[in-house]
């Protein structure tokens, strides 16, 4: 059982823009992903909309293995921004998780 | 173990901010292409190697460290390498590189200065003052830094009053192109990579290149910039038959190259499947951004398929080599 | 009957479709030399125009007083050969079509002698039926050029008003004191963001200037008698006067209510569980900020199919099973007009399958570029609403995610409730229309004739019929209104004659067959020194349920007497040879 959490997406989106929202869940990117990462991005969007942060933390090595190759993105039917979407979570993760950064 | 992402991106970022490169090369390695070539130093047309190139072989050095360390007890150690590399250099020892990889990877930018020469276009360099772009940086999210870096490598540029740059790669072309004037104010800067610049130049064919060419389009040139259809332009030109594999344009494949530096393993998974398509279409392919060569070079070693960088095969057709230098 | 017949048998091939399973020709000379048989001819279409010529010809020359047609379904055709008889001045209802290929050659491919066995029975019992015709004349009835609009939603008005520019008298009665029904409610409605109230005061400013239209609020129908184009109706008015009239026509626009949720369904009775029509006025009423008992609202959840698309077979022993077509497209809407009150706000939607469908997808688009966020629950698996210390907590398995079970906590939950049936048990049996399964009104058809019901005169519109956003009831309502308009105008109605006929030597007046007709057909009268039946010819639907209730044998149906269907039995039962 996972808790939702709303105000996790504002924090993703505190320095860069994540969105997700048009998203119909067809599943198409995750069809098409060269990786073949069942998980990404859909699933992964979802986490983070719905603000499951433990979900999100679980996957991290998924977040770091997309390739940004934007096969996805390019035939995403409602154009979801998907691979700016992926490294606004990694810089949630680098900021926040590994405290990489300038400071 | 797992990957030790946090580290290995730690050794990037440190490198990046101290030592102005995610994988620091010299001057002498950066520029070393050049030479004898007669380049003008500045200008207001410039091009812009982005270290790309250069990089190649120290990646590909540290790639095979890693893919070592990936379940070794070394990985646990990775995190005290990075608070050594602060101080030391050590991702330089990571990195020697063979003078052979080097050669290949020089050639191909001279290949291009050629090109651009041979199409009469007037273009300066920026030498040791040239700056990485700070893709890799960028593409793994450590934004703070990347854009602290970028605004360093624009006002560098500036300085030396550029107006235009010519890029040999696709990475650095998205950066420049379409990244950066996002988080740049006033941004003027025009960009084009040179297979743009040759596409729309009066270069005529010298030689005919007798040969089906299987195609790997880059997903950056041809999803993030719609550079699709001058690299298939100049080689059609000089008589070269294209042949498009399973994935081809806008749907393209990638090689796997993105995550090299922290999951090799996937990586080459990746590589491979992209050989195979390849493989399937022809035997000879061409590839135009040097993270699709490397990669996809080292997944075909065993199956017999050439890959060449796109720059070789027009020099051949367009260039008479005895003019060079 | 001893009468001798004179009856023309044409036996069709249909290009094929009956002769290569039927053997047409033989069916002919088994039934030349029947009894009253004076032309028996095949012919290859019967309903070519060269044919139906052929027929008149010999219809007019022979004298015919009976046709028979075996070709194809009547469906298709009875009216086609109906207007032959016609041309050639035989009564129609003396013509019998019998169906040789739907129900002949088409289903008996198999075995060509046997199914021209059966083809040449149910010739002979065509002809049999069509030796027992009597010439019978249509029921025709002048129309009252009024109509009586029950109801005054926005279908309502918008029929009256509709009628009332056709030169056409209407009288609307409204049960409440004030016209506009559900629409007076709401604020912005979708999909136009038209202000609902605004939408009833302009068509109610238009129905004052209409001298045609008479409105009467706080009214009701009680009686209603007659038939189609000449009810006679009595109004209780809202001072208890009671008044009577005649109209040609009926538009029944009552509406529907909103589906209440039972005590505990989704935690309604919990402080912030509201129905969606609740919210809609929280909505409406909001000004720059959504407020729940003078707090902030900042996270809300809406759950959707509350009263809609009910389990067959769970625990409710009446489910609602269809689908309220409006409560998506009204939700999503919602969520965008909360959205432009207070962009802050968290919306997550629980729904089961989003049928935004149509146009109003973009809504739904819309209210997910507003941030709204969507998660599928499955029918068997509902989510859960309980009160936690300061908040809702909802709790459900996020079918997009796996059927990853998901708490979320919230300030107020929506439930997106459907439309269900109004209570209008006493009009229901003024009117004598049906009623569906679903509890709305039934029209005849639900392709072909989507207004009409079995009771002549009288239409259905907007969502007494069914569950309707605005637009659709509106365009019921026209339907309903350009049906009634068609029947007013012409001036008169032709009622065809196949209705029950009591003979009074036989009858004893029990009483049975009035209560058995369902349309209020049947009265007793004097006649000569008896009680006995008679038949209301226009109320009569010739249904026939009188018939065997009868336990005098003195009522038959016109057209179809038992001494027909008898002969028809017979000539079924006689061996052919």
């Amino acid at each position: 059982m996972s808790i939702v959490n709303p105000s996790f997406i504002e924090e993703m989106s505190r320095f860069t823009e994540f969105n997700a929202y048009a998203c119909i869940n067809c599943g198409s990117c995750t069809a098409l992903c060269p990786m073949g990462i069942d998980l990404l991005p859909r699933r992964m969007f979802r986490h983070v909309m719905l603000g499951l942060e433990d979900k999100v933390l679980e996957n991290t090595e998924n977040i770091f293995s997309c390739l940004l190759c934007k096969m996805c993105e390019e035939n995403c039917p409602k154009d979801v921004p998907i691979v700016d979407n992926i490294k606004s979570i990694r810089w949630y993760i680098n900021r926040e998780i590994f405290k990489l950064g300038r400071n | 173990m797992a990957v030790p992402i946090k580290h290995i991106l730690g050794i990037l970022v440190d490198n990046l901010s101290i030592r102005g490169s995610v994988l620091p090369l010299s001057k002498s390695r950066s520029t070393g292409w050049a030479k004898g070539l007669d380049i003008p130093m500045g200008g207001k047309t410039v091009i812009y190697t982005g270290h790309m190139y250069q990089l190649i072989p120290s990646i590909t050095a540290m790639e095979k460290m890693t893919s070592k360390f990936a379940n070794s007890w070394i990985s646990k150690y990775y995190g005290i390498g990075r608070m050594v590399n602060k101080v030391i250099n050590i991702s330089r020892f990571m990195t020697w590189t063979n003078a052979n990889e080097r050669a290949k990877f020089d050639g191909m930018l001279r290949n291009i200065a050629l090109l651009l020469k041979t199409a009469e276009v007037d273009f300066g360099y920026l030498y040791g003052e040239e700056l990485y772009t700070g893709t890799l940086v960028y593409d793994e999210g450590i934004n703070d830094v990347f854009e602290y870096h970028a605004h360093k490598v624009y006002e560098r540029i500036k300085k030396h009053n550029v107006e235009r740059v010519i890029t040999v790669d696709p990475h650095t072309t998205d950066m420049l192109k379409s990244v950066y004037p996002k988080i740049i104010k006033d941004y003027q800067l025009e960009v084009k990579s040179y297979l743009e610049v040759l596409a729309e130049s009066n270069l005529k064919p010298l030689k005919t290149l007798e040969q089906d060419i299987v195609i790997h389009d880059s997903c950056v040139y041809a999803r993030y910039e719609g550079i699709i259809d001058q690299p298939r332009q100049l080689l059609e030109n000089a008589g070269a038959k294209i042949i498009e594999p399973i994935n081809s344009r806008k749907m393209t494949y990638c090689c796997g190259g993105p995550v090299e530096s922290l999951f090799p393993i996937k990586a080459r998974t990746v590589a491979d499947s992209r050989v195979e398509q390849l493989t399937s279409a022809g035997d000879s392919s061409v590839t135009m951004c040097p993270i699709c060569y490397i990669n996809l070079k080292a997944a075909a070693e065993n199956n017999g398929l050439s890959v060449k960088d796109i720059s070789d095969y027009l020099v051949e057709a367009y260039c008479d080599r005895n003019n060079s230098v | 009957m001893s009468d001798k017949r004179r009856i023309g048998v044409y036996v069709c091939h249909c290009g094929g479709n009956i002769s290569d399973y039927v053997d047409v020709e033989k069916v002919r000379d088994a039934v030349k030399d029947d009894q009253d048989v004076v032309i028996s001819k095949n012919v290859m279409f019967a309903c070519s125009d060269a044919t139906q010529q052929e027929m008149i010809e010999d219809i007019e020359k022979e004298k015919l007083d009976g046709l028979v047609v075996a070709s194809c379904s009547p469906m298709l055709h009875l009216q086609t050969f109906k207007a032959v008889a016609q041309r050639a001045n035989l009564n129609q209802y003396q013509y019998t079509q019998v169906n040789l290929r739907e129900q002949c050659s088409w289903t008996h491919r198999d075995n060509m002698e046997k199914a021209t066995e059966k083809g040449i029975k149910l010739v002979r019992a065509g002809i049999a039926r069509t030796r027992l015709t009597e010439p019978l004349v249509n029921i025709r009835i002048e129309t009252k050029p009024k109509t009586l609009v029950i109801g005054g939603g926005v279908s309502g008005l918008r029929a009256a008003l509709a009628l009332a520019d056709l030169g056409l008298a209407v009288f609307i009665v409204e049960k409440e004191y004030e016209v506009g029904g559900w629409t007076k409610k709401w604020g912005k409605m979708f999909p136009n963001n038209k202000i609902g109230s605004e939408t009833i005061n302009t068509l109610r400013e238009q129905i004052r200037q209409h001298e045609a239209i008479t409105l009467f609020t706080g009214a009701e129908l009680i009686k209603k008698e007659g038939s189609v184009g000449d009810f006679a109706v009595k109004i209780k008015l809202v001072n208890h006067e009671i008044i009577s009239f005649d109209v040609g026509a009926i538009i029944v626009a009552t509406g529907f209510d909103s589906y209440e949720p039972f005590d505990g369904e989704y935690g309604y009775g919990l402080n912030g569980v509201v129905t969606l029509p609740q919210f809609k006025e929280m909505v409406d009423k909001s000004n720059g900020s959504l407020n729940l008992n003078g707090s902030r609202v900042k996270n809300l959840a809406y759950i959707y199919c509350v009263g809609s698309r009910q389990p067959e077979d769970g625990d409710l022993e009446n489910p609602n099973l269809y689908c309220s077509r409006y409560c998506c497209s009204a939700a999503v809407h919602t969520a965008s007009c909360v959205a432009d009150v207070d962009p802050g706000i968290n919306q997550y939607h629980l729904y089961r399958d989003m049928r935004t469908y149509g146009k109003y997808e973009v809504m739904f688009e819309d209210a997910g570029n507003k941030k709204s966020l969507f998660v599928r629950f499955d029918g068997e698996a509902l989510p859960e609403v309980k009160e936690s210390d300061d908040s809702l907590i909802v709790k459900v398995n996020d079918m997009l995610d796996g059927g990853e079970e998901i708490e979320i906590g919230v300030d107020l939950v929506v439930l997106v409730t459907g439309m269900v049936p109004r209570k209008n048990e006493n009009l229901t049996n003024i009117l004598k229309i049906p009623i569906g399964l679903d509890g709305f009104y039934n029209e005849i058809h639900p392709k072909l004739r989507p207004v009409e019901t079995v009771v002549a005169g009288i239409f259905i519109a907007g969502s007494s019929q069914g569950p309707k956003t605005l637009a659709e009831s509106v365009i019921s309502s026209l339907s309903a209104a350009s049906k009634s308009a068609g029947l007013l105008m012409k001036g008169y109605v032709d009622l065809e004659p196949f209705i029950a006929e009591v003979n009074t030597d036989k009858c004893i007046w029990c009483g049975e067959c009035e209560k058995s007709c369902p349309y209020g057909a049947i009265e007793k009268v004097f006649c000569d020194t008896k009680e006995v039946a008679t038949v209301i010819s226009a109320l009569c639907k010739g249904g026939g349920v009188c018939i065997p209730d009868c336990p005098e044998d003195a009522i038959e149906l016109k057209g179809y007497s038992d001494n027909q269907i008898k002969s028809m039995i017979d000539a079924l039962m006689k061996e052919v040879v």
